[in-house]
């Protein structure tokens, strides 16, 4: 997949995602962005952990809201006010207004998940403009560093357990997480220094490869450009329904102009191949 | 021949150092291949970070006398723009990848030369095609064996078409094949005028007619020793009297989602040395981590006796993250609840002098030995090692033996995956070789 091609998909769900509050918007949007995601990723990507991270960050969102947001009819439970920041009222308009942030929130953490699980590190180097290759290049490498992490704690867990180290409570872990952050430090250090020893930075870079267009990339670019106009044509004309659940819990109202240009961030699924 | 290098009374000191790691060194560099040797940390790898101006430029601390590299000086010249001519391999390869892919790692070096992009395609095919790789262009790197993985690197460098390669320990993890195709492609360099240096502690594998030499000795040059056509003799072991069946494989299948080894039926006994090799790549990692209870098997059954493992990571730095030296081997007995002390086993190992040292100060090979040490202190019944000689010198191997030998001799079982053949041979009770998915008796004799 082209990576500006997918840059104006990710771009495209960042706005619709946040340009409102309106749930059903923010459903599709997430939908979208999760089943292209799982349609378009490298065959050799995992999807659980990214998947779990953002259901803990939406989860936490929920609840922080449910915790300190105080406003709404409907009480579920009422904390002693001398709690700090805690105390008052639980409501289940708190709830599910966490809900709808939590959306736009996952939202937002799944498409910059697909821009570095579907396209490679050198591919997004490859179709920045000349000016920003050696930043772009810069960043590619640090990308790779997340990976190494997770390698080098498995690997030091491994070994650690067979010297006799078992998990006991929290700070029995730091057997493994000192070592592999060290590691991890250890090998970006002389990362940097294999780059200096490869000529980074010596002059101007050029590129083995050049990103190609292809008819779906187009459709994706297209359909996501799109959108974006198409949204923001409607966020001028007062055409996207703004939705709050105070003081009273309403179900959100259909409007079709902000659902269709969601329905178009599924285009690089239909575009596949 | 002109001269590529010239250095005069060079000295240097790492930051915070309290001594200089290398010391008023003298000697001219010109075309051909020029061997670095000298013991675990007597300063090769600060020569070659020396001679690319990754020291003092990127390193720090003090530098003193001159020193000259294809006419600039090094003092007042970057390491970036020394790389436009001057090439290295590192030690850990693994830790010098930028991207992810076989490919696009080889064409980094070329792309920040701003060469056109047909001409990185055909210096990335040309590195491939010599260092025997070109089938794994495609790959990702995080799926290569270690050897695969020092193959990549040195087609990194040799991509870059240097007048100046400087190779550290590049042959540690090679397969004898990988070795030979260093060997030619060194050879191809320096018919052509160019330089290459190469700090090796098994020179005999990149030895040549006409290389040159240069022995280091506690940051001082030394007279160089006499040629090895292969590796020092190793003392015999004593006993090899075998015992009871520790572990036994039976048509087991290895892998992590596609076998890489099948119908593999191989057992250890007590006091047994048994010796995996083979090609890189070819599964000796995943056979001896399937062994140790790391990873599971595919398919067959797997037969592991009560008692303690000892392991041995291909990558064993990792592990060490004490304060010292001794504080890591006291973790261990800590850990396993151990009734004995440090002391013997760094005396073993000839570390009790580096005992209040922090691990990751040390040089590779110092790290090796204390990464043996942390993990083989006490008696463990069994013991699986993986590349146990990555970065020894010939002392440090001697050290392992006489450390195996005593092991044994106590009853352990020990397992051995390694790419040294030679030293397979000299310390193996059985060696067999894992190729093509198959595991059988190696024919191969010792050097």
């Amino acid at each position: 997949m082209n990576p500006r091609a997918l840059a104006v998909w990710v771009a495209a769900v960042l706005l619709l995602s946040l340009g409102s509050e309106d749930p059903v918007c923010r459903v599709l949007t997430l939908g979208a962005a999760v089943v292209v995601l799982a349609v378009r990723r490298r065959h050799e990507v995992r999807l659980r952990p990214a998947l779990l991270a953002v259901g803990a960050a939406a989860a936490l969102t929920i609840l922080f809201n449910f915790l300190l947001s105080h406003t709404g009819q409907n009480i579920v439970v009422a904390l002693p006010g001398w709690l700090p920041a805690l105390g008052g009222p639980l409501t289940v308009e708190g709830a599910v207004y966490g809900f709808d942030i939590a959306l736009g929130l996952a939202a937002c953490l799944v498409a910059g998940i697909t821009l570095s699980l579907v396209v490679e590190p050198h591919q997004l180097v490859d179709s920045l403009p000349a000016a920003l290759s050696h930043t772009g290049a810069a960043v590619g490498a640090s990308l790779t560093l997340v990976p190494r992490l997770g390698h080098s704690f498995v690997a030091v867990r491994e070994a650690q357990q067979m010297r006799g180290w078992r998990p006991r409570g929290l700070r029995s872990w730091t057997a493994v997480l000192v070592p592999s952050v060290l590691t991890t430090i250890e090998g970006s250090v002389l990362m940097a220094e294999a780059m200096e020893a490869r000529a980074f930075g010596s002059g101007s870079r050029s590129a083995l490869a050049t990103s190609t267009w292809h008819p779906s990339d187009l459709l994706t670019a297209s359909a996501a450009g799109g959108a974006i106009v198409a949204f923001v044509l409607a966020l001028v004309l007062g055409q996207i329904p703004s939705w709050q659940p105070y003081p009273t819990l309403l179900l959100p109202a259909l409007n079709w102009w902000p659902a269709a240009c969601c329905l178009a961030l599924f285009a690089p699924v239909l575009a596949r191949g | 021949m002109a001269e590529l290098a010239r250095f005069e009374e060079f000295g240097y000191r790492y930051p915070e150092a309290a001594d200089a790691a290398l010391r008023a060194i003298s000697f001219e560099l010109a075309g051909g291949v020029t061997l670095i040797g000298g013991p675990s940390g007597s300063g090769k790898t600060t020569l070659l970070r020396s001679l690319n101006g990754l020291v003092p430029h990127f390193h720090g601390g003090q530098a003193w006398g001159r020193a000259s590299v294809l006419g600039a000086d090094l003092r007042t010249t970057s390491t970036r723009l020394l790389a436009r001519a001057v090439s290295m391999v590192f030690q850990e390869p693994e830790s010098q990848f930028v991207l992810a892919t076989v490919r696009r790692e080889v064409a980094f070096g070329p792309e920040n030369l701003g060469l056109p992009p047909l001409e990185i395609a055909q210096r990335v095919d040309c590195g491939l095609e010599t260092m025997g790789i070109p089938e794994l262009a495609e790959r990702r790197i995080a799926t290569l064996s270690g050897g695969q993985r020092q193959r990549v690197a040195l087609a990194a460098a040799l991509a870059m078409r240097p007048r100046l390669l400087l190779l550290d320990e590049p042959t540690s993890q090679l397969d004898d094949s990988g070795a030979d195709s260093l060997r030619l492609a060194c050879q191809g360099l320096a018919a052509q005028g160019l330089a290459v240096v190469i700090a090796e502690h098994r020179p005999w594998r990149v030895d040549m007619p006409g290389c040159h030499q240069l022995e280091l000795e506690q940051g001082s040059l030394a007279s160089p020793q006499v040629r090895r056509s292969g590796p020092p003799a190793l003392p015999a072991r004593r006993g090899r009297a075998t015992g009871a069946v520790a572990w036994e494989l039976n048509d087991l299948a290895v892998g992590h989602a596609e076998p890489v080894g099948t119908g593999i039926d191989l057992a250890g006994r007590e006091g047994e040395v048994v010796c995996l090799t083979g090609p890189n790549g070819s599964g000796k990692t995943t056979l001896l981590r399937t062994t140790a209870g790391l990873l599971r098997p595919l398919s067959g059954a797997l037969f592991r006796r009560p008692g303690r493992c000892a392991y041995l990571p291909q990558e064993p730095g990792g592990i060490l993250h004490q304060a010292t030296l001794l504080d890591e081997v006291r973790q261990t007995i800590r850990w396993l609840q151990l009734d004995c002390q440090p002391g013997p086993i760094l005396e073993e190992f000839e570390l009790s002098s580096l005992a209040d040292s922090d691990p990751r100060d040390l040089s590779t090979g110092q790290r090796q030995r204390a990464a043996l040490a942390a993990v083989l202190v006490g008696r463990p019944e069994m013991v699986f090692l993986d590349e146990p000689t990555r970065g020894a010198d010939p002392n440090s191997r001697a050290l392992l033996l006489k450390v195996l030998d005593r092991l044994t001799a106590q009853g352990s079982a020990v397992l051995v995956a390694t790419s040294d053949t030679q030293f397979a041979h000299q310390i193996g009770d059985r060696v067999m070789e894992l190729a093509g998915g198959h595991l059988r008796e190696s024919s191969e004799q010792a050097a």
